[in-house]
């Protein structure tokens, strides 16, 4: 045979094989566990900050579920909300996939509109250890009414402030600010030699419709009222105001900072050089621990009093973060539903809810769970306290959208921030522009949102 | 012999047979096995044709997070999602972004690219090294170079640092510069490397008589090289221009959602319609378009290179001859020059 016809072949063959090879790769990564009834699939977020710990927890709980239940677990990951999306998309369409997944809370709302996860009924509930064992304020976001919900809390993440004491004390702050132009006057007063009162991210993706949302409903406005969008309000204006002044007019936080995603800012605050960190999780602890700071920080509660304020008015709403952590939602077109409630009861109870918080730092939302980790924690009880003191954002499906319209206010405004002003002319067009696209969203809903 | 005898004055009736310009026969009247392009065909029907229907059906449908269970079955707007992508969305915007990014960037690739081809054509010591050293921009993945940009353009990062500047490169007008020149950055090597296959195609008893005949540098380049170049380069421009106004992952990467409007291209425009506000029916009408405006100039480069016709695009050797002829007459004219 000639070497040419015989290099023909080997090509070919390899060819052939490699074909092969993709084909049957492909069907494992779309067949997976599905059609395996002893085997549960479950999606949850990747885990960049803790991997090795994440690893850890999905052998122990794997094992744990096998021994109860007889039953594997097969673990999915997705890496951003729009990866989340996607593997939802393609399973509400096709009618298999996961069978459990853990989105995140402000997920939920888009999660429902879908209508293709289970709604809880006092049977599922029973279930899955009882209703009452979570934590009230956790099932805020569950879903649209306390009858009609999707969404088990799985684990809370509190947004809280970080505070330098060491700067506070050179400053001669004994008492943490509880308002934000407390905030903004003790930022101003730990401002010098290099340190600035505040670390903030200006660039972040989340991180400025968060104080937005809650300087506003500090003030009684909630962005959304049933379907009606209120971004150009006084109060939305005024928590914009509030958030560029303080690197525009107040100068307390570093000019860098408009470029900063929120890890910059906590690298910032680990750095000890910055006096507050708002913004932040217990999530935050991992960077803290050994850093320039460890030892001399403390998490707070974010203030709770709207801006130009002294006292929360009559309708303001005592919001100290959003309703933020994990549900579970189990998907309605599986066959494995009791072995999926199986699961969100094993990782429900206390014990396996205090494992997760000693692994990842997040708090549980078992109420039995959280009381023994404040009794043992006390460091911790401003986290505990924010998580009681946790509202929900609006329960619309338009809420990703209304969401991007308030950070789009911040990111079309940084090349301002750093001329050094955003003119009130420039902010109300903007603000405009942000309430006409919400209010289209809203309008545009179906099932009235839901 | 009966068809012998009717042949004759048949054929004497036939109209003078047209006399094709390459002096082949047209595809189609060609006895080739064309059932052998079932495969190829009922392949091209799945994977291209029925998603491309399909596509332009959801751009029909209502399709949102409320509707997408029984997507079949969303409210049927006919054209009102490409009536709002035209008329209530960035999409125009987007438009003029992407196309005169994609048109600057290759612009600024080709002579980058072709500049670069010429300087490993010569045998130097490491000149396999150097070679491999140009790829490194193209071989890195894209979010890669994105995320090393994105650290450098940070207002107090390396090039303001670097350059002693100010500038904002991650939002406001600077941004469209920052992507153009990261774009130009990671695409160059593209243009490089047709180039190079280009220059590998001239023939080395060309320069040898070239060398002999002691034409210079500058004739040598114009009349022998940038020829043998034309088809490579033409291609590298029209995969450039596609490939840059297709270009996801960079502006993604340097700029996050939601982008600043002076770099708010089609692609991260359409993929924000579907995965951040949920409008699949609005984006799939936003997909079809630039598919559209991406069509253009792909089909102008096929009718460059008549690859849509049932011709085959080479020229005939008699018109190959004639091609050189034409080359070498200037060239001559320049040795003639030199010699004098």
């Amino acid at each position: 045979m000639s070497t040419g016809r015989r290099r023909t072949r080997a090509l070919v063959g390899a060819a052939v094989v490699a074909v092969a090879a993709l084909t049957l790769q492909g069907c494992a990564v779309v067949d997976g566990s599905g059609d395996d009834p002893d085997t549960l699939r479950v999606m949850m977020a990747a885990d960049t900050t803790y991997p090795k710990e994440r690893k850890q927890w999905q052998q122990e709980t794997a094992a744990e579920f096998k021994r109860t239940t007889g039953a594997d677990i097969q673990w999915e990951t997705y890496s951003s909300p729009q990866e989340e999306l996607t593997a939802i998309q393609t399973s509400v369409i096709s009618g298999q996939g996961p069978d459990v997944y853990a989105i995140g809370t402000t997920f939920t709302p888009t999660a429902y509109a879908t209508g293709a996860f289970v709604e809880m009924g006092s049977d599922q509930w029973r279930a899955v250890g009882g209703k009452d064992q979570f934590d009230a304020a956790s099932l805020g976001i569950s879903g649209p009414s306390a009858s009609k919900q999707i969404g088990i809390p799985f684990a809370s993440r509190p947004f809280v402030m970080a505070v330098n004491t060491e700067l506070l004390a050179q400053a001669g702050i004994t008492e943490l600010p509880t308002t934000w132009d407390a905030l903004t006057a003790d930022a101003d007063a730990t401002t010098r030699d290099g340190h600035f009162g505040m670390a903030v991210a200006y660039a972040d993706g989340f991180d400025p419709w968060k104080f937005v949302w809650g300087m506003a409903e500090n003030a009684g406005n909630t962005i959304v009222d049933g379907s009606k969008a209120e971004i150009s309000a006084d109060a939305v204006e005024n928590a914009y105001r509030t958030y560029f002044d303080w690197v525009t007019k107040d100068g307390v936080v570093d000019p860098a900072a408009i470029g900063w995603n929120n890890a910059q800012a906590l690298a910032q605050f680990a750095d000890g050089k910055a006096a507050f960190f708002p913004m932040t999780t217990t999530t935050s602890l991992n960077t803290l621990k050994g850093s320039a700071v460890d030892g001399k920080y403390q998490y707070a509660l974010l203030p709770t009093v709207p801006p130009r304020a002294t006292e929360r008015p009559a309708d303001g709403i005592e919001a100290a973060s959003i309703l933020s952590g994990d549900n579970l939602v189990v998907a309605d077109y599986g066959t494995k539903q009791d072995l999926s409630f199986d699961f969100v009861q094993q990782v429900s109870s206390p014990a396996a809810q205090e494992r997760y918080f000693e692994l990842f730092g997040q708090l549980p939302t078992n109420t039995e769970a959280a009381q023994t980790i404040a009794r043992e924690n006390p460091d911790l009880a401003p986290i505990v306290q924010a998580g009681k003191l946790s509202k929900p954002t609006a329960f619309t499906g338009a809420w990703s959208d209304i969401q991007l319209s308030l950070v789009d206010v911040v990111v079309q405004s940084i090349p301002s921030l750093k001329s050094g002003e955003v003119t009130d002319d420039q902010l109300r067009k903007r603000l405009a522009a942000a309430q006409r696209d919400a209010q289209a969203t809203l309008d545009r809903q179906k099932n009235g949102g839901l | 012999m009966t068809q012998v005898q009717t042949r004759a004055p048949r054929d004497a009736q036939r109209p003078p047979r047209e006399v094709r310009p390459h002096g082949r026969t047209p595809l189609y009247r060609r006895e080739r096995p064309l059932w052998m392009l079932l495969p190829g065909g009922v392949l091209m029907l799945v994977v291209i044709v029925v998603p491309l229907l399909v596509g332009v059906y959801i751009a029909m449908l209502d399709l949102d997070q409320y509707t997408l269970r029984q997507w079949f079955s969303a409210p049927f707007v006919g054209l009102a999602n490409f009536v709002e992508a035209f008329t209530d969305s960035p999409l125009l915007h987007s438009v003029w972004i992407s196309v005169s990014l994609s048109v600057l960037v290759t612009a600024a690739t080709v002579p980058i690219g072709v500049a670069a081809a010429i300087s490993t054509q010569n045998r130097f010591p490491g000149r396999g090294l150097v070679r491999s050293v140009y790829l490194v921009p193209y071989v890195l993945p894209a979010f890669v170079v994105g995320t090393f940009f994105r650290t450098m353009l940070q207002p107090q990062g390396v090039v303001n640092t670097v350059f002693g500047t100010d500038v904002l490169w991650l939002n406001g007008s600077a941004s469209y510069w920052a992507l153009a020149g990261v774009m130009v950055w990671t695409s160059w090597p593209f243009v490089y490397l047709l180039s190079l296959a280009g220059l590998q195609a001239v023939d080395g008893e060309v320069h040898e008589a070239a060398a002999l005949d002691g034409v210079t540098w500058w004739a040598k380049l114009r009349y022998i090289v940038f020829p043998y170049l034309r088809g490579p380069l033409s291609l590298a421009v029209i995969i450039s221009i596609l490939h840059n106004i297709n270009n996801f992952t960079l502006p993604f990467v340097l700029f996050g959602i939601p982008l600043p409007s002076s770099v708010e291209v089609m692609p991260v425009l359409t993929y924000i319609a579907s995965f951040q506000s949920f409008r699949f029916g609005l984006s799939a009408a936003m997909a079809i378009c630039s598919l559209v405006i991406v069509a253009i100039p792909l089909f102008v480069y096929l009718r460059a290179v008549k690859l849509d016709t049932g011709d085959d695009a080479g020229p005939t050797r008699k018109q190959r001859r004639a091609d050189l002829a034409t080359l070498a007459a200037p060239a001559a004219a320049d040795i003639e020059g030199a010699r004098a």
